[in-house]
């Protein structure tokens, strides 16, 4: 290396990641200067010719066609590689140059921009004109292959977007036109909360929701405000919101990490009516503000939903079961890395009384929720849950199923147990067979139970046969073909409409003309990573399946 | 703004819409009942006047915002089913109002 650099001095010792194609042709001395340089020889070399050929045919220009003909169609040939039959050539040629158009067979002279081509097996050339329309024809399926490209792609983006591809409506496209002149708008006007839910979403995914366009949003009489990306907010946006807004009942600010400790306190005062607060993010908000927020609303906050933010500490729980807890229906913690004392989640039974909606999900570590505390909350609440989102509590096994939902939830609606590894056939069978207190779930998430097969997630579907819309079974690895079959012989889900089965492998054809038969309502069926799903799949008409792997587009 | 013998039959293939100011265009029914709200105004079974006369009068809806509505109305008639479409152009100035009248008139 240290020779072959001294020995090169332009090449510099800083070089990014090579090929072995590239480090084996520096080894042979080609580089891109050799290259062009072996080009330029022969363009010169080319020239020469050409330059010899013209002179020829300027000397003796009647006699030498023939020549110049050869020249032409052996300089094609080489160009043409895969052209090895050598004298087709000369079919319908005169030996004075003269040839029959392949396409309308008038009689023409060939020259070096006749276009060769093939009929039938036959080889020769074409006229002048035929060569024009040939050209016309080959210029236009270009331009209809691009155009075709282009449609392909609108059909796709619409379908990975879980929509078929449609007409905008008037309204979509004013309002795409106006949160791309969002900066211009002053006010909105009488434009329809639907729309104005729809601008703010675009904008928050377009990243433009600031101080200035946020200001858009607000009105004395709103009840319900949601900003999905607060992130360019500044801490005087958010004391808008409850200076201008005095009646809001359920506030959604995600991703407000400018939201200040004097921001919670004046929302806690400001606003009157608030009884639902969803923060995803705040983790400007200190322990003791969380503390003073609590004590401020009481008992008439009922729904909290709070995700991502380490500062909400072990002491902001017990503050907020101590002050609401008593009227909570609905509670979220996600993802929430600074609460890590057991002992304050094994109160949480303790306070919470009447929850509808419960979600712990992803804990920082899988011992904080275990069996003990879902069951005890389960048997506080049971009663009244429609809701329960336990992903990522891998610290959950069968106790939980057995002794805590299947005794306890009558009312529960969804059901959400991603990524609980320690679930097994056994606990989800017990559960769900002849689970007569409950009438049916109408979502259910089993994605990446990873013990799971057949014989535990069978009884579930026979269990929420006729309630079932929306069905997770992503990464099950355990399902088998088999299956599909009881499935097709024995039962229907009248109501499922979506269902994600991505990456289990015993997906494949059959299995999904056989969802498309005993599935009627299903709109939308995911298939990612599943390599046994072709392009020869039966797809009901209706059905859309999205991921694919042979789809391309 | 078409000057037309005046459709007055309730299976007549055009239906006329009028302006704020006062314009008359007389569109194709089959336009027309791209629009949500006015399909329920021309339905024979709803009574309303509207259905008997085949003329709409839309107060709020001056004329060159309608003018643009009802070239909407035939863009979507003529491309509905396609998916390879010329884009529907819209001045920027006038995206506002015209969000509040497709909001009302539910295009």
């Amino acid at each position: 290396m240290r020779s072959r650099r001294n020995e090169t001095n332009e090449e510099s010792s800083v070089r990014g990641p090579n090929s072995a194609l590239t480090a084996f042709l520096r080894e042979q001395g080609i580089t891109a200067e050799v290259i062009e340089r072996r080009n330029r020889q022969r363009e010169e070399q080319e020239e020469l010719e050409r330059a010899a050929v013209t002179q020829r045919v300027a000397t003796d220009a009647n006699s030498d066609i023939e020549e110049l003909v050869d020249a032409a169609t052996s300089k094609r040939r080489a160009a043409d590689v895969s052209d090895d039959d050598g004298d087709d050539g000369n079919h319908d040629r005169d030996p004075d140059g003269k040839s029959y158009c392949l396409d309308c067979d008038v009689e023409f002279k060939i020259t070096v921009l006749s276009k060769r081509a093939e009929r039938n097996g036959r080889a020769g050339y074409l006229c002048a004109d035929c060569t024009l329309i040939q050209q016309r024809k080959a210029r236009n399926a270009r331009r209809n292959e691009v155009e075709a490209r282009k449609r392909r792609k609108k059909v796709a983006a619409a379908l990975l977007d879980k929509q078929e591809y449609k007409l905008p409506s008037l309204q979509d496209i004013c309002v795409k036109l106006i949160s791309q002149n969002i900066e211009e708008v002053d006010a909105f006007g009488d434009i329809g909360t639907v729309n104005m839910r729809k601008i703010s979403k675009i904008l928050s995914k377009n990243r433009s929701l600031n101080g200035h366009t946020m200001t858009l949003f607000l009105d004395a009489g709103l009840k319900e405000l949601e900003f999905w990306d607060c992130s360019n907010m500044d801490s005087d946006s958010y004391t808008k919101i409850a200076a201008f807004c005095p009646r809001i009942e359920r506030l959604t600010l995600w991703m407000c990490g400018q939201l200040h400790n004097d921001n919670l306190r004046y929302i806690a005062t400001n606003l009157p009516n608030l009884t639902h607060l969803t923060l995803n993010g705040p983790f400007l908000i200190s322990d003791s503000c969380w503390q003073d927020f609590f004590e401020i609303v009481g008992s008439r906050l009922k729904g909290f939903h709070i995700l991502n933010t380490h500062r909400f500490s072990n002491d902001s729980m017990v503050s907020l079961l101590e002050n609401c807890g008593s009227g909570l229906e609905e509670l979220t913690i996600s993802r929430m890395d600074g609460l890590d004392s057991k002992p304050v989640y094994d109160i949480l039974p303790h306070y919470l009384t009447k929850l509808k909606h419960l979600e712990i999900s992803y804990p920082t570590k899988e011992e904080l929720v275990d069996d003990a505390l879902i069951v005890n909350l389960l048997s506080v609440n049971g009663e009244t849950l429609e809701t329960l989102i336990l992903d990522g509590c891998s610290g959950l096994t069968d106790a939980t199923l057995v002794s805590g939902i299947r005794p306890f939830c009558p009312s529960l609606r969804k059901l959400s147990l991603g990524l609980l590894d320690q679930i097994t056939d056994d606990g989800a069978s017990q559960l769900f067979t002849d689970w007569d207190i409950n009438d049916g779930l109408m979502e259910v998430s089993l994605r990446r139970c990873t013990a799971l097969t057949d014989a535990g997630v069978y009884p579930m579907l026979e269990h929420s046969r006729s309630t079932l819309i929306e069905l997770n079974l992503n990464s099950v690895y355990g399902i088998t073909t088999q299956m599909f079959q009881d499935w097709s012989r024995n039962l229907k889900l009248g109501l499922l409409t979506s269902l994600d089965i991505g990456f289990v492998q015993s997906v494949n054809d059959k299995a999904v003309s056989i969802l498309g038969r005993v599935c009627p309502k299903l709109t939308i069926l995911e298939v990612y990573g599943c390599n046994n799903c072709t392009q020869e799949a039966t797809v009901r008409s209706g059905l859309r399946l999205i991921g694919r792997q042979t789809d391309n587009f | 703004m078409v000057d037309v013998e005046e459709p007055e039959l309730a299976d007549s293939p055009y239906v006329t819409l009028i302006s704020s100011d006062g314009l008359q265009y007389v569109v194709k029914r089959e336009a027309a009942l791209v629009s949500g709200t006015l399909r329920g105004m021309l339905n024979v079974d709803s009574s309303f006047q509207e259905a008997e006369t085949n003329r709409i009068k839309l107060h709020e809806i001056d004329s060159v915002l309608l003018e643009k509505v009802v070239e909407y109305l035939y863009y979507n008639l003529k491309y509905k089913n396609e998916v390879d479409t010329p884009e529907f152009e819209i001045p920027t100035e006038m995206s506002l109002e015209l969000l509040v009248a497709a909001d009302f008139l539910d295009v």
